[in-house]
């Protein structure tokens, strides 16, 4: 069996990717939980700069592995959370619906995957691909309108965070 | 008189040390280079004769790694540990550490080096019993690693012919020192710095003491604040040098501006500069803005830690201080470009030792830069709490704002940086008028003391 450099790359950030989003879920400690969603963000970063999609990949490490979860840990923290795992039996139904739910989403995803891409080459992605530049340019041309209205949505964001969190401005 | 040439001497001598030291940088690079290319054309993978691009990357890559990170990187960090006990001692006028000698010889105090590594890898392994064993393990390791990989961008040498080192089979191929060329180099430097805050929030948590966990919380929300006056300062420079790699700020800052001075960023983006080192300051968690540690209130996030896991945290911190030297010199302060005599450099000398003379004056500049950081830290009394959130929210970020809009309307008016340029000549000049007025104010009505230190100064 030929393995490629590559192969060996996507399963060393593939399997820890996978093991940690199951620690996620699985994890009773709302502090493991956390970071084993951090650790699944550096993985999937990794996975991002094998498909030469670096910018992607480091967004997502500062946004969501760097910030975002930091904010979640910093709740954790500060909330002390004695009596976690007391109210998993209230919770047993909307269990076995989760479970439900996401294995059917598996499956059909599986499905799709082996009727549509299974043994197709992947195309070759052009020297441009990824990059700063390239991906600037399609944000500020193409998507120019979804761009602007997120940032919108973003600003309203905040101006909402600060009405709700002062009383007095 | 003695003294003085005595002084000339040493820095002369540690000038060439570091020439001579980044020429071997280069050698083992392009060996290692020219290494993996034999390899790889004897495993097959490549037909014979040629010279595969991957194959030596790769190879200069591992060679960078080896002599960048672990010799540059770690003996700085290792020395600034030292150089802190000396330059504590000379800004408060005693002597510094001198207790272990060999032969009767202090010798500058490096044997504390081999002291502390002593103390720390044979002190007693001591840990609170209620601790997360998990986390609190692996927050050192999280504390460390970040800190440790950022310095993989950082250029410390130009792009050199491998044909130099090799005769002309090799041409077309180079090398430089530098371990990654980064297509998004700035925000990898941001995404992984981002996440030693972990390190510092999980050591706090994990070891379930209260003042540890104020460290930690203190830790967390300082470096969450300041990061983002970081990155906003820093999107002046990358839109004046069109580019997010550390290499090619270098190389522009390179070209004449205003005359012929040369377009570092210190000229173009002062306020940049002044807000991404204040940021960065904030970001190693040192005094002035030590509030995750304070001493005299809390003792900080690594409390409960001991032996080589505090060594950990307490060597990253001073790998920080490293990394953030390195990077600020790459994109204010022109990076290896020697400044002086470059172009009589050029021409004079064969590429090799140009681009190690180059390596050698990076090398000063950081080194310029990690005794500035000491000095700040041991001239400045802390801030408050609210003070440091104050400064960051309320005057770096607004500032940082207002820097990009300036430096995007100059260069849409002039693409050639010259009004930049001059924008910058013209708040240098202003800061420097504006902190001479306050210094002088200062001195008047404090001028008995600052004219006894002089005095005590000049013995």
């Amino acid at each position: 069996m030929n393995v490629t450099a590559e192969q060996v790359i996507f399963l060393a950030f593939a399997v820890p990717l996978v093991a940690a989003a199951i620690g996620v879920v699985v994890a009773r400690s709302p502090m493991y939980a956390a970071m084993s969603l951090v650790g699944a963000f550096f993985c999937l970063a990794g996975v991002y700069v094998l498909l030469t999609a670096h910018l992607i990949a480091f967004l997502q490490i500062l946004v969501y592995a760097g910030a975002v979860m930091v904010l979640f840990l910093f709740v954790i923290m500060l909330l002390s959370l004695g009596g976690e795992g007391q109210q998993l039996d209230r919770l047993k139904q909307l269990q076995w619906l989760g479970f439900v739910l996401g294995g059917g989403g598996l499956m059909a995803l599986l499905a799709w995957i082996s009727r549509e891409v299974a043994g197709a080459e992947m195309a070759a992605v052009g020297p441009d691909f990824g990059t700063i530049k390239a991906v600037g340019r399609a944000l500020f041309t193409t998507y120019l309108l979804p761009f602007e209205a997120t940032s919108l949505l973003l600003t309203v964001a905040i101006v909402g965070a600060v009405v709700v969190a002062k009383e007095k401005i | 008189m003695k003294r003085f040439f005595g002084m000339s001497l040493t820095l002369a001598l540690l000038v060439g040390f570091l020439v001579l030291l980044s020429a071997g940088f280069y050698w083992a690079a392009a060996g290692l280079g020219w290494g993996f290319n034999a390899l790889s054309i004897s495993f097959g993978w490549n037909p014979p004769g040629t010279v595969s691009t991957a194959a030596v990357s790769y190879g200069a890559a591992v060679g960078n790694l080896l002599t960048l990170m672990m010799v540059v990187l770690m003996i700085s960090g290792s020395m600034l540990t030292v150089a802190e006990r000396k330059w504590s001692a000379l800004l408060q006028n005693r002597i510094g550490a001198n207790r272990i000698t060999v032969g009767g010889n202090p010798l500058g105090g490096i044997p504390y080096l081999l002291a502390d590594a002593l103390k720390m890898l044979t002190k007693e392994a001591a840990a609170p019993d209620v601790r997360n064993r998990l986390l609190f393990e692996l927050a050192p390791v999280l504390a460390f690693a970040p800190v440790f990989c950022l310095f993989a961008i950082v250029p410390v040498g130009p792009a050199v012919d491998l044909g130099n080192f090799f005769g002309v089979a090799a041409a077309g191929k180079s090398v430089s020192l530098q371990v990654a060329q980064i297509d998004a180099g700035l925000l990898y430097l941001f995404a992984i710095a981002s996440l030693s805050v972990y390190g510092t929030s999980l050591a706090g948590w994990a070891s379930n003491n209260k003042l540890a966990l104020l460290g930690g919380v203190r830790a967390a929300s300082q470096m969450i604040s300041y990061e983002v006056s970081m990155g906003v300062s820093l999107v002046g420079t990358m839109m004046a040098y069109r580019t997010l790699r550390l290499e090619e700020m270098v190389v522009a800052q390179g070209a004449p501006v205003l005359g012929g001075f040369p377009a570092l960023g210190l000229l173009l983006q002062p306020i940049g500069f002044l807000i991404f080192f204040t940021s960065g300051f904030a970001e190693t968690k040192r005094a002035p803005f030590d509030l995750p540690e304070g001493e005299s209130e809390i003792v900080g996030y690594f409390i409960e830690y001991s032996g080589m896991k505090f060594g950990m945290m307490f060597l990253a911190e001073f790998l920080e201080i490293a990394v953030f030297a390195g990077v600020i010199t790459a994109i204010f302060l022109g990076g290896w470009h020697p400044l002086v005599f470059e172009e009589t450099l050029r021409q004079n000398l064969q590429p090799i030792w140009f681009a190690a003379v180059c390596g050698g004056a990076f090398l000063v500049k950081m080194i310029l830069l990690m005794w500035l950081q000491l000095v700040i830290r041991w001239l400045l009394p802390r801030f408050r709490y609210d003070q440091v959130q104050k400064l960051c929210w309320k005057i770096l970020l607004p500032a940082s704002l207002v820097n990009v809009f300036v430096t995007g309307a100059a260069i849409l008016i002039d693409p050639s940086l010259q009004l930049l340029a001059w924008i910058g000549l013209g708040t240098i000049i202003v800061i420097g008028v504006l902190v001479g007025a306050s210094g002088r104010q200062a001195a008047a009505t404090d001028g008995h003391a600052a004219h006894g230190a002089a005095h005590a100064g000049g013995h």
